[in-house]
């Protein structure tokens, strides 16, 4: 066994020398040498061993022959007798993880000892067996490994269940044979293994909702030992109950009363997991909460941090939703502003600024002063955005929050940090009224003493567009022209910028304005020079001809109709050649996509974690590159649309199939994105046959079957529609997949030449009005809607019929129309009896269309919903009225 | 998954480095991420005194014992509750394997000790055995007492 290599007492701690002080890696193979001894010296070997581990620690890397050296020595170690020696190799031959063809010297010395009568090499000789084994050895062994499962000793048994969730990655087909004996160890005594047992059964049947839903059925009645498997139950529950929710009516939720059982287990571990479910059930009543918040504040006194962090990081999620449901806590959580752990205080300030009320934020504010100096940016970064919510909740308190709010921007940070403060600021600008001066002018003091010229250039930029509507725009050109003698080029040509727009929009400034513009031209950078030039010329401060008002306005603050990243994109990938660049091909679609090559993601279980936020959108490119590319779809124009990938199998079958729906002015292009997860066939000729008997304005007009489709390497086919011009047509296809397979030798991996003709039934697919509208937002709603003008407003008023909760009505809606919902209005406060929602979007043919709905619920959960429609065409807003009339 | 379990001494070397489902190239980022963490929290922290902080959809729990900073980092089923409960099992074990919280020079002495009990108690990501006395047994391949 392990020895420690000087021995010493240890209370003699002066010799401080680490017993690897100048431990080198080649010194340490040679010593590995001892292994090849005929008489083994079993201490010597662990301590070699313990070399060796130290320096795969360390992070040391051992070549492929030194490593093979080292293997084919430790094996030899299994001659040896010593039971502390044999653990070691155990785990020396696990770290070294040797490849297929060297295993084979360790297998049969395995698997003797997979066979021993002493328990231990069982248990052992299973993981590491497991862990270097590969499909074929494991079907050898698979016999002694279901016996493992169900063997008397837990230690024995949970080797064999631990393994198990592992090989499950690389060799499903082989653990989903072991169904009945794990369903066996799930009834063990042993607290762990049923542990073990429980992930691994629910991982074999997590894509059959049926039997995750009998597994949870029948262990929520029993009695489940060991807390952590309790906590895996809890949460295999609300994935049920998510699943469920949508299918039953209203009524008793399911399960609830074991949810609520488990507030009062023993562990504290699985207490919590309980209330976290609860509190993310979906459209939880107050009446469900209330328990589970009240477990939650207890927590939150508790002397543990991990218990308290866990309290009040649930406690911040529900304040997001229910933030009336937290109030109770808030003397708890003011406590917790000056706890040590600095992520339990972050948390605890930005769960009081959504819980607290207008009367506290002033007391909150000044505790948060103190607290804000010794905590790191990047908590620093969650408060301001916080404490943005809160100033745009309490429009009134926005003095004291800007008070706040430019008070730190003086203070030391980094750009991140900077960059959230500024943001804040600009955003209550934009929205509050009152706060724009002031706010401004903390701006301006800002950018005197910046250190990062993209802060500098957003403030200025931002300058140019309210400066000018203050009721004294003069005092802030000093701070503008001042950056011209300060700054380096970049913020000079931006300033520039600035003065000309303070030019354009104030005429008692603009001669003032040119004799400052004139003192640029001698600028020592080119674009700041040009820029100079330009604007004199556009503003006629040459005595040049002037432009009219409109084209001077909208050259000096209209705004690219296209996305930033979008425009990028399609620059990058514009050649050049005769034909110029066209800023009208860009797409304007904003809205991300998962890639449609992607395998699409298994059900996330319902974890109540955050999901890291999705990338910037570039699909819309590599779907317009990818049409036209194919030349039966060449001629159909530019691209509207494409939708996000619809699934049209279920998760875990032979084969998965999801579909993309292109829009163009005439025409539909159906992308069928096929996998084939069976190792052993080729499928050739993949189409799919589509049935538009229930389309009747759709006529198929072409289809590109794909010739090939190998295990695992997706591939698409298309079929092609045409439709009247101008119209939504909406309908409903049906879709079979039609293929000739073609069985794989798995040893040469060639197919076979003779296939069968075969067909898989796939679920229906529709084009629904959605489809028609692409989700573009717009930055401030009231402006849109104000120069969107009334000429073709349409308003009218409709009943929904009963609905759970208004949340569930807006969420219908939106879907209905498939337009982008503006300023955060799609989240529903809860038991709210009334909710406006703004949409935008653009409507095929380039229309854009603006919606502000009003819901209504009364006592009997009737919703009525009035919806008020601008366009820039009548018969666009019509067509939305309708869309919601026939929906 | 546990992510990752990671020793270091006071001075932020790294003693034991285990990652599970974590790519070569984020290692060193990891590393570096953590030592940074323990360095500027963990200063005055009482021995076993849990931290915990989380990064997106990860959890990590840290403490200190002796000389030697411990650091676990999970996701999904591995959230801060249960990786306190790893992080209990890791810093009892070792203080077991040591007699006492560790000085760097204890810890290395028992290097190969520590090395079994934390393949004992995670195994590629997952959390294997709990009970520091059964461990204590499994080192020297003894069966549990308790079955």
């Amino acid at each position: 066994m392990a020895q420690p290599f000087v021995k010493k007492d240890d209370d003699d701690e002066e010799a401080e020398y680490s017993p690897f002080l100048g431990i080198e890696k080649g010194a340490v193979l040679q010593e590995a040498r001892v292994f090849n001894d005929p008489q083994l010296d079993p201490r010597r070997c662990s301590q070699v061993i313990t070399k060796l581990l130290y320096l795969l620690n360390q992070g040391e890397t051992f070549t492929k022959v030194e490593a093979t050296e080292v293997f084919f020595a430790v094996t030899k170690l299994f001659q040896s007798r010593d039971i502390g020696l044999r653990r070691m190799v155990y785990l020396m031959i696990k770290e070294l993880s040797p490849c297929a063809d060297e295993v084979i010297i360790v297998t049969s010395s395995l698997m003797k000892d997979m066979n021993s009568k002493t328990d231990m090499y069982r248990a052992n000789a299973i993981r590491v067996l497991c862990r270097i084994t590969d499909g074929t050895l494991l079907t050898q062994i698979e016999r002694y490994l279901k016996q493992a499962i169900v063997d008397k000793n837990p230690v024995v048994a949970s080797a064999a269940l631990v393994s198990g969730i592992h090989i499950l990655q690389t060799n499903p087909e082989i653990v989903k044979r072991w169904s009945n004996e794990v369903q066996e160890a799930v009834q063990s005594r042993a607290a762990l293994v049923q542990f073990h047992a429980l992930a691994l059964l629910h991982q074999i049947r997590q894509n059959d909702r049926l039997a995750v839903s009998k597994l949870v059925t029948s262990l929520t009645r029993g009695s489940v030992r060991s807390p952590l498997a309790q906590c895996l139950l809890i949460r295999y529950t609300s994935q049920v109950i998510h699943e469920s929710a949508s299918n039953s009516q209203t009524g008793e939720r399911p399960f609830f009363d074991y949810l609520e059982s488990c507030l009062r287990h023993k562990a504290e571990m699985v207490i919590l997991e309980a209330a976290r479910a609860i509190t993310e059930l979906n459209g939880v009543t107050s009446r469900e909460l209330t328990p589970a918040i009240t477990v939650l504040q207890l927590f939150l006194s508790s002397s543990k941090p991990v218990l308290r962090f866990a309290a009040i990081r649930t406690l911040n999620k529900v304040a997001m939703t229910h933030p009336m449901a937290v109030t109770n806590c808030n003397i708890d959580m003011e406590s917790l502003i000056s706890d040590q752990n600095r992520s339990i205080a972050t948390l605890a300030i930005t769960t009081l600024l959504k819980t607290g009320n207008e009367s506290s934020v002033d007391r909150l504010m000044k505790q948060i002063t103190n607290f804000m100096s010794d905590i790191a940016d990047e908590f620093k970064i969650v408060v301001v955005e916080a404490i943005r919510s809160l100033c745009l909740k309490f429009p009134l308190k926005y003095r004291s929050l800007m008070n706040f709010l430019s008070n730190i921007l003086r203070e030391e940070g980094g750009f991140e940090y900077k960059k959230a403060i500024i943001d804040s600021i600009v955003i209550l600008i934009r929205d509050i009224p009152e706060a724009k001066e002031s706010g401004l002018l903390h701006l301006c003091e800002f950018i005197e003493d910046c250190e990062f010229t993209y802060l500098s250039t957003q403030i200025l930029h931002f300058l140019g567009i309210e400066g000018p509507k203050t009721s004294d725009p003069s005092k802030y050109i000093r701070y503008i022209y001042n950056r011209v003698h300060l700054e380096n080029a970049t913020v000079r040509a931006s300033a520039v910028s600035t003065m000309a727009k303070f030019g354009a929009k104030v005429e008692s400034l603009k001669p003032r304005i040119f004799v400052l513009l004139r003192r640029c031209l001698l600028d020592s950078d080119d674009e700041v020079r040009d820029r100079a030039t330009l604007y004199l010329n556009t503003l006629g401060g040459h005595g040049s001809e002037v432009e009219t008002d409109e084209n001077m306005n909208e050259f000096l603050f209209g705004s690219l109709e296209v996305p930033l990243v979008n425009l990028e994109t399609s620059l990058k990938n514009y050649e050049p050649s005769d034909e110029s660049f066209d800023i009208n091909s860009v797409p304007k679609e904003i809205k991300s996509q998962p890639l449609a090559e992607k395998k699409a993601p298994g059900k996330k279980p319902a974890t109540g974690l955050a999901a890291p936020p999705s990338g910037p959108a570039t699909t819309v490119d590599a779907y317009e590159r990818l049409l036209s590319s194919i030349a039966e779809f060449s001629s159909f124009g530019k691209l509207f649309k494409s939708s996000a990938p619809v699934e049209l199998t279920e998760a875990g079958t032979e084969y998965t199939v999801n579909v993309v729906k292109h829009i163009f002015d005439r025409h539909v292009v159906f992308q069928y994105n096929c996998t084939n997860t069976i190792p052993e066939v080729l499928l050739e000729n993949v189409a799919v046959i589509v049935d538009s008997s229930d389309a009747e304005e759709f006529s198929e007009v072409a289809s590109k079957p794909l010739p090939s489709l190998p295990y695992d390497s997706p591939g698409q086919t298309f079929v092609a529609f045409e439709k009247p011009d101008g119209v939504t047509a909406i309908g409903k296809f049906s879709n079979i997949l039609k293929f000739i397979v073609k069985e794989v030798d798995p040893s040469t991996g060639e197919a076979e030449e003779d296939g069968v003709e075969d067909e898989y039934q796939l679920e229906d697919l529709e084009v629904v009005a959605a489809d028609y509208i692409l989700k573009v937002g717009v930055s401030n709603f009231r402006n849109a809607w104000e120069s969107m003008g009334a000429d073709y407003e349409r308003v009218d008023e409709y009943g929904l019929g009963p609905r759970e909760n208004l949340t569930e009505a807006v969420n219908a809606v939106i879907n209905l129309l498939g337009m982008q919902p503006c300023e955060g209005t799609e989240v529903v406060p809860s038991n709210s009896r009334s909710h406006s929602c703004l949409l935008s979007g653009v409507y095929i043919g380039n229309v854009k269309v603006l919606v502000r709905l009003s819901f209504g619920i009364d006592g009997q959960r009737d919703v009525a919903m009035k919806l008020a429609v601008r366009s820039e065409d009548e018969s666009v807003s019509d067509a939305i009225h309708e869309i919601v009339a026939s929906g | 998954m546990i992510l990752a379990v990671l020793f270091a001494n006071s001075e932020g070397n790294i003693l034991v480095e285990r990652f599970n489902g974590v790519p070569a190239e984020e290692r060193l980022h990891w590393r570096s991420f953590l030592v940074k963490l323990g360095a500027e929290n963990l200063r005055g922290a009482k021995n076993e005194e849990l931290l915990v902080a989380c990064h997106k959809s990860v959890y990590i729990v840290y403490t200190v014992l002796g000389d030697v900073s411990i650091y676990v980092v999970g996701k999904d089923e591995y959230d801060e509750l249960a990786l306190s409960e790893v992080i209990f099992v890791i810093t009892s074990a070792v203080k077991d394997a040591c007699g006492k919280p560790p000085t760097e020079r204890l810890f290395l002495d028992k290097y190969g000790k520590i090395c079994l009990c934390l393949d004992e108690i995670v195994w590629k990501g997952c959390l294997e055995n709990t009970d520091k006395e059964r461990i204590k047994r499994l080192i020297r391949l003894k069966p549990p007492v308790d079955f």
